[in-house]
């Protein structure tokens, strides 16, 4: 998510714009993980890779897609 | 809570979890969905009274926006879901986006969501109020009625389905097949 794109949900006028803006890049944002996360550990990448990656924690990292992309 | 449900909301609650692949939560539109998996469901005969089959209340459910990809949200901060989609779908063959369903957000079976949560609530209250002793998707059916949320209940009125032409489809079904069968 970009600097300025984060500037436009934080700047819309209406709370329920801005908070579906937000919802939505999440929503985005989660899928776009949940793919990466699988091909890298598709091409052999370990958790502490993906982790440190993604600037979390292996055990966080583990804990979200452990069981589905193991 | 569960304990209370008859086999045919119990089957609902289920496939609910299917029908909510691609969101991160089972929503109240999910569980109406699997309210009427099975044509044999209080649920679905109710609907079929009123001319709606489970075809029609899916693409009723999927004409709303709900917890997939927002694309007027999204172009409102300047992304274009599409160009997303379509560099997504280079990397990751067709239709990858969409395919790939959000992480739970903690591990195990997903979530309900808070709507979802209510929806249950409510269809216990269905049950007491015609004091019945098992919930069945008669009850969760009505229980959308009187959630009237911005998915499920907003389907059934997209479908021009009204509130009391629900409540007496509901009844007429009942009447047809016993309450409640464990």
């Amino acid at each position: 998510m970009s600097e300025e794109l984060m500037t436009a949900a934080a700047g819309a006028s209406e709370p329920a714009e801005g908070l579906r803006a937000v919802r939505a890049l999440r929503a985005l944002a989660d899928r776009l993980e949940a793919l990466h996360v699988q091909r890298a550990r598709e091409l052999g990448w370990s958790w502490q890779d993906v982790a440190a990656e993604l600037a979390v924690s292996r055990q966080a990292v583990h804990k979200k897609y452990g069981k589905r992309f193991s | 809570m569960f304990e209370r449900f008859a086999s045919d909301a119990r089957d609902a609650v289920t496939q609910a979890a299917e029908e909510a692949t691609g969101a991160d939560r089972i929503g109240p539109q999910h569980v109406l969905l699997g309210a009427v998996r099975s044509p044999d469901s209080v649920a679905a005969r109710a609907l079929s009274q009123l001319g709606v089959d489970r075809a029609r209340l899916r693409s009723a459910v999927r004409a709303i926006p709900s917890d997939g990809l927002d694309a007027d949200a999204l172009a409102g901060v300047g992304i274009d879901l599409e160009a997303v989609r379509a560099q997504v779908d280079a990397a990751f063959g067709a239709g990858a986006l969409d395919d790939i369903a959000a992480a739970p957000r903690s591990g195990g079976r997903k979530p309900f969501d808070a709507q979802a949560k209510k929806l249950l609530e409510l269809s216990l209250r269905e049950a007491l109020r015609y004091k019945h002793n098992r919930i069945d998707t008669g009850h969760l059916l009505l229980a959308v009625v009187r959630l009237d949320d911005a998915h499920a209940a907003a389907a059934l009125h997209a479908l021009g389905l009204a509130d009391d032409d629900i409540r007496t489809a509901v009844v007429v079904a009942w009447a047809e097949s016993p309450v409640g069968r464990p």
